[in-house]
C-alpha cells in the first residue's frame, strides 16, 4: 500500500516560539483531560478486577476506586484465577479462536475467489451479479434473526453438535468482503497476470500465486474483520448451539460464557470485572497489531461505496 | 420449506440464464467477447460464494419478505398459512395502544436522534484534535480508541456495574463526593435512554475517529498550504478545505452510524431487559420472533423497518452526495 | 494449482451435500436400541450433572437401569446446564423440537404448561396417571383438563430473617408467633418493616431489581393473590377485568407502599442479606442450603436465621410451582416404557431421595419427610399445603411473566392504573392472537 495514507498531514505549527510552547501546553492538558474522560470506565474495570466484594466495597467513594488493591497484592489475581478456573472461562475462549481461524481461511478463499472473478474475469451474467452485489450492500435489508434460525435448524437440519457448521459457514459469505476484495484487485496492474500467464499458470495458478502474495493488506483487514465479528457475536451462537451435556467439551463461544457469568449467584464485582477483561484481550491484541490495516481497509474501498 | 427453497433456486437460475443469455445476445453491441474456458473458470471459482450468499443471505431476506405475510408460529413449522396483511393490521393496532411497541419505536428513535450526532461530531472532534504529528498524539488516539477495543456486551455490563443503583455504583458513588443523593439511572425513564446514548457513543466514537483520520490523510497537503498563502484562519481552513475533504467520508460515516443505530439491541437486552423505558425496535422484533414465537410477525415488523431505514439512507444520500 | 481449486470446491460441496442428507435423513419412529439390544429411554435435566441436584437424579436414573436391567430397558440422562438459567434452557427445548431430537422425557418450568402442551410438545399423561396416583401429589400440571406433567419437588418461598438484627431491634419475640398455619398480616408486616427501619437497618430485600427473568414474579406474585386479586380467569384467555381489578391493583399497591415508605428498594444488592445489611430476604427454598453452608462467618447457626410466611391480606397464600416432568411427543409414538421410567422417578422413594439433596419440598403427600415442628422446611411444607396458589396458567405465559416484570420494575415512580391497564392490554392481545392460532 502507498505509504502516505498512514501519514497525517501537517498543520502549519506557528512561528513565535513562547506562544508555541503555550499551545503545546494547553494541547497537553486538554489531551490528557480528554483521554481520562474515555479511560476512567476502562480503569475502573482494572482496578476493580483485583478486589475482594469487601475491598471494593470500601473502595466506593475514594480515589481507592481507581487504583488496584495494592493491600493486598498477594491476592491480586484471585478473581482472575477464580474465573478461569472455576468457570472454565478458556475453554469458551479456545472455542471463539477456533471458530474465528476456520471463518477467516473460508472468508478469504471465497470472498476473495469471488472478488477476483469480478475484478477480473469476462463472464456473460457479470452485470446481473454486480448490481446484486451493489443492492445488498446498500440496501440494509432488516431480516429478523429468525428465518436464518429455520434455514439452519429447519431445512439443512443441523442438530446438536452439527449446529457449529451453523455458526460457521453463514459467517464465511460477506457481500461487503467481497466488495472489498473486487476493488482491491482491480488496482493491481494487468502486467503482473500476463506475465504469469505467459509462463503458463492457469487462472487459479494466477490467483494464488500472484494475486493472493499481492494481496496481504486486504487480506489482513478481512482477517481482522472476521475475527473481531466471530469473537464479538453472542446472539446466534448462543440461539443455535447446544448446552454441553454433563461436563463435556462445552460448543458456546466466549461472549455466552460471559453472560452466563453475569447472572451466576454469588458472583462478585471482581470476578465480574475480571471475566470482562480476559474477554477483551485478545481484540486489544489484535486491533494494536493491525490498526493499520483496519484504516487501510477503509482507504482502499469502504469510502468508495 | 425444502420444496420452497427449490423452487426458488429455479427462479433464480431461470433468471440468471436469461441474462446469461441476454448479455451473449448483446455481446457483440457491447465489444464484449466471452471465451469459454474463462466463463467456466469464473462459475467455478464463483460457485462457493454462490452458494453460500444464496442460503445465507438471499433465503434469509426472501424468507423474512415471505413469512411477513403468513402466520407462522416458531413452534409449528410445518403449519405455516397465509394471512395477508394480518401482521401489519396488527402492528399498526399494537402501536395504536401505546404499549410496548410504541415505546420501542420511542426509544429508537430517541437513540437514533440522540447517538448519532453526538458519536459522530465526537469522533470529528477528536479526529480533528489527534491529527497532528507529535508523541501526544499518538497516545491520546489510542487511548480515544481504547473503548472501541471492549465488545459492546462488555460495555454492557461494565456499564451495568458503573449505573447500578444506590450507593454501590461508581457513578452514584462519584457523585455522592459531591453531595449528589444516588440515582437510578438505568430505571428512571428520563435517564435511561440518555445513559445508553452516551455509553454507545463512548464505545463507539473512536471507530469513526480512525475513518475520518483515514480521510484527513487524503487531503492534499497543497490545499492548506495555498489556503495558508490566502491568510486563511484555521476556521476558514476548516470549511475552505477539511470539511469538503472529508465530505465522502461523513456520507460513509453517517450513513453507517445511523444503521447501527437503528438496529440496538444488545445493549438494552443486557443491562435491564425487557422493559418499556430502554425497549427499542430490534428488541421487541426478538422478543416477539423468538420469546413469544410469532416468526410472522416478527417478521412484518423487519419488513417495515427496512422500508424506515432504507428510505431514510436514501435520504441521507441524496441530501450528503457531491452534486 | 488446479487441485487445490479443485479440492476447495468439492470441500464446500461436500459440507452442502452433507447437510442435504441431513435434511433428507429425519428421525426415524422405531425405539432406540443401543449395543446390548436395550431399548433406551433418553430423560433430558435442567441442572449440571456434578451439582447436588444432578447427582440426585443420575442416581435415581441408576437405580432405575438396574431395577430394569431384566427387561432390556435403559434410562440415558441427559444433562443441558444453560448457566445463563431457565430461558437458557427453555432455548435447548424448542431448539430439540425444532431439531427433532427431544428426548422422551423433559424437565420443565411448571409455567410454561399451557404454552408447552398447546404447541404439541407434551403428550397427555391424564389416561396414563391414574387418579388414584394424581391424588397423592400436592400440585399437577394441567391445561385445559388435561394432565401434561408431574412436578419433580415442590418450591415455596418466605421471607427469610436475620434474628440477631431482629433480637436488636426487639421484635424477635413478637415474629415467634407468625407460622404457616397462622401467618400474619399485611399490617403486622409493615409493622415489622418500620421497627426495623427504626432499628436502621433496611427491612427488607422484595426482589424488586429482579425484573430481568422469572424471579420477580415467582416471587410476588402471591401477593396479589392475597390481596384477593388475580390475574386470569379459569380459562387462561381472559386477562381483562382480572389483571386491572381493584383488588389486583391493591396487592401491587401493597408493595408499591413498602417502597414508598423506604422498607425496600431497587437499590439493594444481591449479597445484601447476607452481609447483615438487610433484616429480611424474600427467597425461596434454595436459599437454605446457602445459609446452612455458605455464610458461616454472619450465620453460624440456624439460631442466627430463620423463615417467616408470606404476610396475608383478605386470604393468605404463598407461591408454589417447581421444576417438573413431562413426556414429550417426540418421534417414538410407543410410550409405554417411557411411564415407567416416569413413575419411577416420581414415586416416593426418587421424590424423598432428590428433595433430601435439593432442600426443596417432596412433591407426594406420602414421603415422610421428617422436618422438625417450626424449622424453615416446615414452615414452607405447611405453608404449600395451607395457602399455595399457583402461577396463572395460560398459553400466554410467557407474555405475563413480562408483563409483571413491567408492573413491577415501574411501581417506584409509575402510575399504577397506566402500568396494569398497559400490562392487561398486552396480555389481552396476546391471549386472543394465541386464541385465535389455528391448531
Amino acid at each position: 500500500m502507498d505509504k502516505s495514507i498512514t501519514q497525517l498531514p501537517n498543520f502549519r505549527p506557528n512561528k513565535k516560539p513562547a506562544k508555541k510552547t503555550v499551545k503545546e501546553v494547553i494541547y497537553h492538558v486538554v489531551g490528557i483531560i480528554l483521554s481520562l474522560i474515555f479511560l476512567f470506565p476502562i480503569i475502573y474495570m482494572l482496578a476493580t478486577s483485583t478486589k475482594s466484594e469487601t475491598a471494593y466495597a470500601e473502595s466506593l467513594g475514594s480515589l481507592q476506586m481507581f487504583l488496584p488493591d495494592f493491600a493486598n497484592i498477594g491476592t491480586m489475581f484471585e478473581n482472575y484465577k477464580s474465573v478461569l478456573v472455576n468457570y472454565d472461562i478458556w475453554k469458551y475462549a479456545l472455542n471463539s479462536f477456533l471458530y474465528a481461524a476456520i471463518v477467516i481461511v473460508l472468508n478469504v478463499l471465497v470472498n476473495g475467489l469471488a472478488g477476483y472473478v469480478m475484478a477480473k474475469l469476462r463472464f456473460p451474467g457479470k452485470r446481473l451479479l454486480s448490481f446484486l452485489i451493489i443492492f445488498l450492500i446498500v440496501v440494509p435489508v432488516e431480516t429478523s434473526i429468525i428465518p436464518l434460525y429455520s434455514i439452519v435448524k429447519i431445512m439443512l437440519g443441523l442438530k446438536q453438535e452439527m449446529s457449529v457448521i451453523g455458526v460457521i459457514l453463514p459467517a464465511a459469505i460477506s457481500i461487503f468482503n467481497v466488495f472489498l476484495f473486487t476493488q482491491f484487485f482491480e488496482g493491481v496492474p494487468k502486467e503482473y497476470e500476463e506475465a504469469a500467464r505467459i509462463d503458463g499458470a492457469t487462472t487459479m495458478g494466477v490467483f494464488l500465486k500472484v494475486i493472493m502474495p499481492l494481496s496481504k493488506p486486504i487480506i489482513a483487514t478481512v482477517a481482522v474483520f472476521c475475527f473481531i465479528g466471530v469473537w464479538n457475536d453472542y446472539l446466534w451462537p448462543s440461539m443455535i448451539l447446544p448446552a454441553a451435556n454433563d461436563g463435556s467439551w462445552p460448543l458456546l463461544p466466549i461472549q455466552t460464557a460471559l453472560i452466563s457469568i453475569q447472572g451466576m449467584e454469588g458472583i462478585t464485582t471482581g470476578e465480574i470485572m475480571a471475566s470482562l477483561i480476559i474477554t477483551s484481550i485478545p481484540i486489544f491484541i489484535i486491533y494494536v497489531a493491525a490498526q493499520k490495516y483496519i484504516v487501510q481497509g477503509f482507504g482502499t474501498a469502504g469510502l468508495k461505496m | 420449506m425444502l420444496t420452497t427453497t427449490l423452487i426458488i433456486l429455479a427462479v433464480f437460475i431461470i433468471a440468471f440464464l436469461g441474462f446469461v443469455v441476454y448479455d451473449l445476445a448483446t455481446a457483440k453491441k457491447r465489444k464484449e467477447v466471452y471465451r469459454v474456458k474463462s466463463t467456466l473458470t469464473a462459475y467455478l471459482m464463483l460457485l462457493p460464494a454462490v452458494i453460500l450468499a444464496f442460503l445465507f443471505i438471499m433465503l434469509p431476506i426472501l424468507y423474512s419478505l415471505g413469512y411477513a405475510f403468513t402466520d407462522y408460529y416458531l413452534l409449528k413449522p410445518n403449519d405455516i398459512n397465509f394471512i395477508w396483511f394480518q401482521n401489519f393490521v396488527d402492528f399498526f393496532k399494537e402501536l395504536a395502544t401505546k404499549g410496548t411497541l410504541y415505546n420501542a419505536i420511542k426509544n429508537t428513535l430517541i437513540f437514533v436522534v440522540g447517538v448519532v450526532p453526538l458519536q459522530i461530531g465526537l469522533a470529528l472532534l477528536l479526529a480533528l484534535f489527534v491529527n497532528r504529528p507529535g508523541f501526544g498524539s499518538k497516545i491520546f488516539k489510542v487511548c480515544f480508541f481504547a473503548p472501541v477495543v471492549i465488545s459492546l456486551s462488555v460495555t454492557s455490563f461494565l456499564w451495568l456495574q458503573i449505573l447500578a443503583p444506590g450507593e454501590g455504583g461508581l457513578l452514584n458513588a462519584l457523585l455522592g463526593v459531591f453531595g449528589i443523593p444516588p440515582h437510578d439511572w438505568l430505571r428512571d425513564p428520563k435517564t435511561a435512554m440518555p445513559c445508553i446514548i452516551i455509553l454507545s457513543a463512548w464505545q463507539g466514537c473512536g471507530y469513526q475517529m480512525l475513518i475520518f483520520l483515514s480521510g484527513l490523510s487524503n487531503i492534499r497537503k497543497e490545499l492548506y498550504e495555498a489556503a495558508s498563502l490566502d491568510g486563511a484562519n484555521w476556521w476558514r481552513k476548516f470549511w475552505l478545505v477539511t470539511w469538503p475533504g472529508l465530505r465522502s467520508t461523513f456520507v460513509y460515516i453517517i450513513i453507517t452510524v445511523f444503521i447501527g443505530a437503528c438496529r440496538i439491541l444488545t445493549q438494552p437486552m443486557l443491562m435491564t431487559g425487557y422493559q418499556d423505558q430502554t425497549v427499542t425496535l430490534s428488541y421487541y422484533m426478538y422478543q416477539q420472533g423468538y420469546t413469544y414465537r410469532w416468526v410472522g410477525y416478527s417478521s412484518a415488523v423487519a419488513l417495515l423497518m427496512t422500508i424506515f431505514i432504507g428510505g431514510i439512507t436514501l435520504i441521507q444520500r441524496r441530501v450528503f452526495r457531491e452534486k | 494449482m488446479k487441485k487445490l481449486l479443485a479440492s476447495i470446491i468439492a470441500m464446500i460441496l461436500a459440507i452442502v451435500a452433507a447437510f442435504g442428507m441431513i435434511a433428507c435423513g429425519g428421525p426415524s419412529g422405531d425405539p432406540d436400541i443401543d449395543e446390548d439390544g436395550n431399548t433406551v429411554i433418553k430423560i433430558m435435566f435442567h441442572v449440571d450433572k456434578t451439582s447436588v441436584e444432578g447427582q440426585a437424579y443420575l442416581k435415581r436414573v441408576n437405580a432405575f437401569n438396574l431395577a430394569h436391567k431384566e427387561e432390556k430397558i435403559k434410562a440415558q440422562a441427559i444433562f443441558k446446564a444453560r448457566t445463563t438459567g431457565a430461558s437458557g434452557y427453555e432455548t435447548e427445548l424448542i431448539n430439540n423440537q425444532i431439531e427433532g431430537t427431544l428426548a422422551d422425557i423433559v424437565t420443565f418450568d411448571a409455567p410454561n404448561t399451557a404454552a408447552y402442551a398447546k404447541s404439541g410438545l407434551f403428550y397427555d399423561l391424564s389416561s396414563l396417571v391414574s387418579a388414584s396416583e394424581q391424588e397423592k401429589f400436592y400440585s399437577l400440571n394441567k391445561y385445559d383438563g388435561k394432565l401434561y406433567g408431574l412436578p419433580i419437588q415442590e418450591s415455596s418461598a418466605g421471607f427469610f430473617y436475620n434474628k440477631k438484627i431482629f433480637r436488636a431491634a426487639g421484635i424477635y419475640d413478637m415474629v415467634q408467633g407468625y407460622t404457616a398455619e397462622n401467618p400474619w398480616t399485611f399490617d403486622q408486616f409493615k409493622e415489622v418493616c418500620s421497627r426495623l427501619k427504626t432499628h436502621g437497618t433496611i427491612p427488607v430485600d422484595m426482589r424488586i431489581d429482579a425484573t430481568k427473568d422469572e424471579m420477580a414474579p415467582y416471587l410476588l406474585y402471591p401477593f396479589i393473590y392475597a390481596a384477593g386479586g388475580s390475574f386470569t380467569d379459569a380459562t387462561g384467555y381472559v386477562a381483562t377485568g382480572y389483571y386491572n381489578s381493584a383488588a389486583t391493583k391493591s396487592g401491587f399497591q401493597f408493595i408499591k407502599d413498602l417502597i414508598g415508605a423506604g422498607y425496600t428498594s431497587y437499590a439493594i444488592g444481591a449479597t445484601d442479606f447476607f452481609t447483615e445489611k438487610v433484616g429480611m430476604y424474600l427467597s425461596s427454598g434454595w436459599t437454605i442450603p446457602d445459609l446452612d453452608n455458605k455464610y458461616r462467618e454472619n450465620f453460624a447457626s440456624r439460631d442466627d436465621w430463620g423463615l417467616l410466611p408470606y404476610p396475608k391480606g383478605t386470604v393468605a397464600a404463598s407461591a408454589t410451582g417447581s421444576w417438573s416432568y413431562a413426556i414429550t411427543n417426540n418421534h417414538h409414538p410407543d410410550k409405554t416404557n417411557v411411564i415407567k421410567l416416569l413413575n419411577w422417578m416420581t414415586s416416593a422413594e426418587s421424590s424423598k431421595a432428590i428433595t433430601d439433596a435439593t432442600g426443596m419440598i417432596p412433591v407426594r403427600k406420602d414421603v415422610n419427610h421428617g422436618y422438625a415442628v417450626g424449622s424453615p422446611e416446615y414452615t414452607l411444607l405447611k405453608q404449600l399445603e395451607l395457602t399455595g396458589k399457583e402461577r396463572p396458567v395460560t398459553v400466554a405465559y410467557p407474555v405475563f411473566s413480562t408483563t409483571f416484570n413491567q408492573v413491577i420494575a415501574g411501581l417506584g415512580d409509575g402510575n399504577l392504573d397506566t402500568l396494569l391497564s398497559t400490562a392487561t392490554t398486552t396480555l389481552q392481545n396476546e391471549m386472543n392472537r394465541l386464541q385465535n392460532m389455528r391448531g
